[in-house]
């Protein structure tokens, strides 16, 4: 009965692998809003099925990165120096790959406005995973209050 | 240990229990004589004391010996954090990690933290870590699904 409720280690698996893909899918779509806003201002309608893939393999090959490198750097509960150096990195590879994929047509400027993207992505979802734990906080601690309330009682009757 | 069991026809009903030193099971006979559901036994110092489960702030298994913290004090316990889980039945005994039990009805507050772990602040101010294996079944339990 009580090793049915114990985690096995595909489950543990299985559960980080879910996160890579969410956060692999979440960077995708945010580089491709990027991609897709920097082509339409340079007046270009189409957007390379290519870049695309590029994007999505990047997206994941940093992901796998971030999780077991890095600790899941932009989930973390504070920011230390192996979230700056995961931020970092994972940036560095992200602007190397769209600098040498040609996504930018290999301008500078466009790479660099891209690595400020990124990095302002980077503290986006690190300050709404934060906000996400305080909204979790508040649900844990209203059911904790209210576990005790109701096993208090049960204990008072009890006596 | 030698039972001595006698049925009598008539008269009050009476055990009597002699012992050379007071150990665990001794204490565990007494108490279950005295109906002390919500009573352990355990020792501070050699010396033997009874208190209330309700008083524990949690169970902690080190190098197979089980300690019982409260506000003041470190008690030893006799037998191992499974076997405290199984004689105690209350739903207020959560299991956190592998090696600790705490009792939630002494925790004054929780904090969520990433990777889906939760940090248990407890009355003497200590802070439990429960972790991401238990994290889960801990917001059943607070929810009443478990």
């Amino acid at each position: 009965m009580e090793d049915k409720k114990k985690v096995s280690r595909f489950e543990k698996f299985l559960t980080r692998e879910i996160g890579i893909e969410f956060k692999a899918c979440l960077y995708f779509f945010a580089f491709l809003f990027f991609y897709c806003a920097h082509r339409l201002i340079f007046g270009q309608n189409d957007a390379s099925i290519l870049h695309m893939a590029e994007m999505i393999l990047s997206c994941y090959g940093v992901a796998y990165l971030q999780v077991y490198v890095f600790g899941n750097c932009d989930e973390a509960d504070k920011l230390g120096v192996r979230e700056y150096l995961g931020f970092f990195i994972c940036t560095l590879i992200y602007c190397m790959v769209s600098f040498f994929g040609n996504w930018y047509e290999k301008s500078i400027s466009s790479t660099l406005i891209f690595a400020g993207y990124i990095l302002f992505m980077y503290l986006c979802v690190f300050l709404i995973y934060r906000v996400k734990r305080k909204i979790d906080d508040k649900i844990l601690n209203a059911d904790l209050k209210q576990f005790q309330k109701e096993h208090k009682k049960v204990n008072d009757n009890d006596k | 240990m030698f039972i001595d069991i006698k049925q009598i026809p008539e008269g009050e009903e009476s055990v009597v229990i002699r012992y050379r030193e007071l150990s665990g099971k001794i204490n565990k006979i007494i108490g279950i004589l005295n109906d002390d559901d919500n009573k352990i036994w355990g020792r501070v110092d050699d010396e033997n004391i009874c208190i209330e489960t309700d008083e524990l702030l949690y169970l902690e298994s080190v190098d197979e010996k089980v300690f019982a913290y409260t506000k003041d004090k470190v008690i030893r316990l006799e037998g191992t954090l499974n076997s405290f889980m199984n004689s105690i039945n209350d739903e207020c005994f959560f299991r956190c990690a592998k090696a600790i039990v705490i009792n939630v009805n002494r925790v004054s507050s929780l904090k969520s933290l990433s990777s889906n772990r939760i940090d248990a602040t407890l009355e003497s101010g200590e802070h439990i870590i429960i972790s991401r294996r238990y994290a889960s079944e801990f917001r059943r339990l607070l929810k009443g699904d478990r």
